[in-house]
């Protein structure tokens, strides 16, 4: 099964699609934002825009990872007939959406690490080593419901189409849970569509824990909920889509 | 011991019957081509032994078990009639994570000699024309050197010479001692690589036996010749003859065995025989004979 894993981050590392939206674009973005707003500070929390944007920079590049690495692979794979060849090899059937989960979560790190690396070195953002930890920490752990997500996409749709939707709830969730815009700046309707969305939950984690502050309980607990329902989402729709008739 | 038994198998889809109460046994260790034409049930059967599709009714066993324990065991390997590579992986990380899948599988070097993938071994997926993408797919399919192998229609997108040589490779992998089953539309096909055929049609077995049986029991040869006002009476009872067909002055003999069917037309009958027309056996027509709608 680890070799399973080294083929599944192989295929992906060579995939201009990954690189491109999900390495570089949010260390790209960063660098832009950060020479515009890196130097303005937040009343609320005292908290540089440089830290800020980092946060949501590298929560957006995880997103994306997260769901790109996922959704559109595997749509494709079932499509082609890839998925058939597996299912004549003695590999079980838990061990793929398995190493599925645990390729995308590692495919993840890029981008965190790139946003953070850009951060200290460009805008010589500095927190304390247990700061780095718990930041980068719960990030990529927070990451499981949105990989979760695109295996859903994967499972349930076509290539064709899971391509379009998963670019869509990837925009979608990054814009609405005030990754590219802060909350604070959106219309009312749209800020309470931010509230219940995971994306607006876990970077809300991140930026507490950036302030030096625990995260809310209440972030925490949407993250998980959201990890359990689009896991058992996934589970099932996997199950579906491997089904033998 | 059996490779593969099938015993009743019926599968529907809907309303089509796709495979109707097929029985049949494959014997370890032979080559076995399942012809058919379109249709015929022949993806479905394959799809049933690896254990891709349930059968409606029936049972199968796979040297004694079931299809899904026989996968995990690794005794099975498979070309599919449809399937793509990963394109971003050459051909040798394909290959061998593949292989390394089964529990005892054959060395990597071997396999792409093997499939002829020596030269290909670095190129990745996305760059292969449509024979050596076949050629790889003969590779996974040996990879795990699986006891079984299966084939759906292996050469549909080669050309003569990449067939011919797809099948010498087929026979080496056959003759260290393994079950082979190959699904083919062309007699010829089946004649050539298989040492027993298995014609199949709307779901059912219309013929089963060696190449050369299924051609002289169905379409035979023709012996035909002008007869005049003479009768044809006692034409039926020579040796060999299936069928007599008289159109205008002329007979027409369907015969397994012209030699014998001739010598008895001369030394037995006292016919006068003119204009005699002797043709072989047309491959193309015994199978359409067997296969046509009923
Ligand atoms: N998923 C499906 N749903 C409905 N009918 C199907 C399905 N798959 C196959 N069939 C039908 O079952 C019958 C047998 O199909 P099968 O694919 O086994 O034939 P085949 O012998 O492999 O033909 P070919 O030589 O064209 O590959 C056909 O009538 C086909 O239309
Ligand atoms: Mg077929």
């Amino acid at each position: 099964m680890s070799h399973y894993l080294k083929i599944e981050l192989l295929r992906m590392v060579r995939n201009k699609r990954y690189i491109i939206f999900v390495v570089a674009f949010p260390v790209v973005f960063y660098l832009l934002y950060s020479n515009l707003w890196g130097d303005q500070v937040d009343e609320t929390t005292g908290l540089k825009g440089a830290v800020v944007l980092m946060v949501s920079m590298a929560a957006y590049g995880a997103l994306a990872a997260s769901i790109m690495s996922s959704a559109v692979p595997w749509a494709q794979e079932r499509h082609s007939g890839w998925l058939r060849q597996l299912q004549i090899t003695p590999l079980p059937g838990w061990a793929i959406i398995c190493t599925k989960l645990i390729a995308s979560m590692v495919l993840v790190l890029p981008s965190l690490l790139l946003v953070g690396l850009a951060a200290v070195l460009t805008q010589g953002v500095s927190l304390p080593a247990g700061e780095w930890a718990g930041l980068i920490g719960s990030l990529w752990i927070g990451t499981i419901p949105f990989i979760a997500l695109g295996l859903t996409i994967g499972s349930l749709l076509p290539p064709d189409t899971a391509q379009p939707v998963a670019m869509i709830g990837m925009f979608g969730l990054a814009l609405l849970g005030g990754l590219w815009f802060p909350v604070e700046v959106m219309p009312s309707a749209m800020k309470s569509i931010a509230q219940v969305l995971p994306s607006y939950d876990y970077a809300s984690i991140g930026w507490k824990i950036a302030a030096g502050d625990a995260p809310d309980a209440s972030s925490v607990l949407g993250v998980v909920g959201w990890a359990v329902g689009l896991g058992a989402l996934a589970v099932f729709a996997y199950r579906r889509a491997t089904v033998r008739a | 011991m059996n490779a593969i038994a099938f015993n009743g198998v019926t599968k529907k889809y809907g309303d089509v019957v796709a495979v109707d109460g097929l029985t049949l046994d494959i014997a370890a260790g032979s080559t076995v081509a399942l012809l058919g034409p379109n249709g015929a049930g022949k993806s479905t059967s394959i799809n049933m032994l690896l254990g891709l599709l349930r059968p409606t009714s029936g049972d199968i066993k796979v040297f004694g078990n079931g299809p899904d324990e026989a996968v995990t065991r690794g005794d099975i390997g498979a070309m599919l009639q449809e399937g793509a590579l990963i394109p971003e992986l050459t051909v040798r990380e394909s290959v061998d994570f593949i292989r390394r899948l089964y529990p005892d599988p054959l060395p990597l070097d071997e396999v792409l000699r093997m499939a002829e993938l020596t030269d290909l071994a670095g190129r990745r997926a996305d760059k292969l024309s449509g024979g050596q993408t076949q050629r790889v797919r003969f590779a996974l399919a040996i990879a795990g050197g699986p006891k079984l192998l299966l084939l759906d229609e292996p050469t549909a997108a080669m050309d003569v010479e990449s067939r011919r040589s797809f099948w010498d490779n087929m026979r080496a992998y056959a003759a260290q001692g393994r079950t082979i089953v190959f699904a083919t539309h062309y007699l010829e096909e089946a004649d050539q690589n298989s040492d027993r055929v298995v014609v199949v049609a709307r779901g059912k077995v219309v013929a089963d036996g060696t190449a050369a049986e299924i051609k002289s029991g169905v379409a035979g040869h023709t012996v035909s010749f002008r007869l005049g006002l003479q009768s044809a009476a006692g034409l039926d009872a020579l040796p060999g003859v299936s069928a007599v067909e008289i159109q205008a002055d002329r007979v027409t003999v369907r015969t397994g065995d012209p030699d014998a069917t001739l010598d008895a037309l001369y030394r037995k009958t006292t016919l006068d025989v003119r204009d005699l027309q002797v043709h072989g056996a047309d491959l193309e027509d015994a199978f359409l004979a067997l296969t046509k709608e009923s």
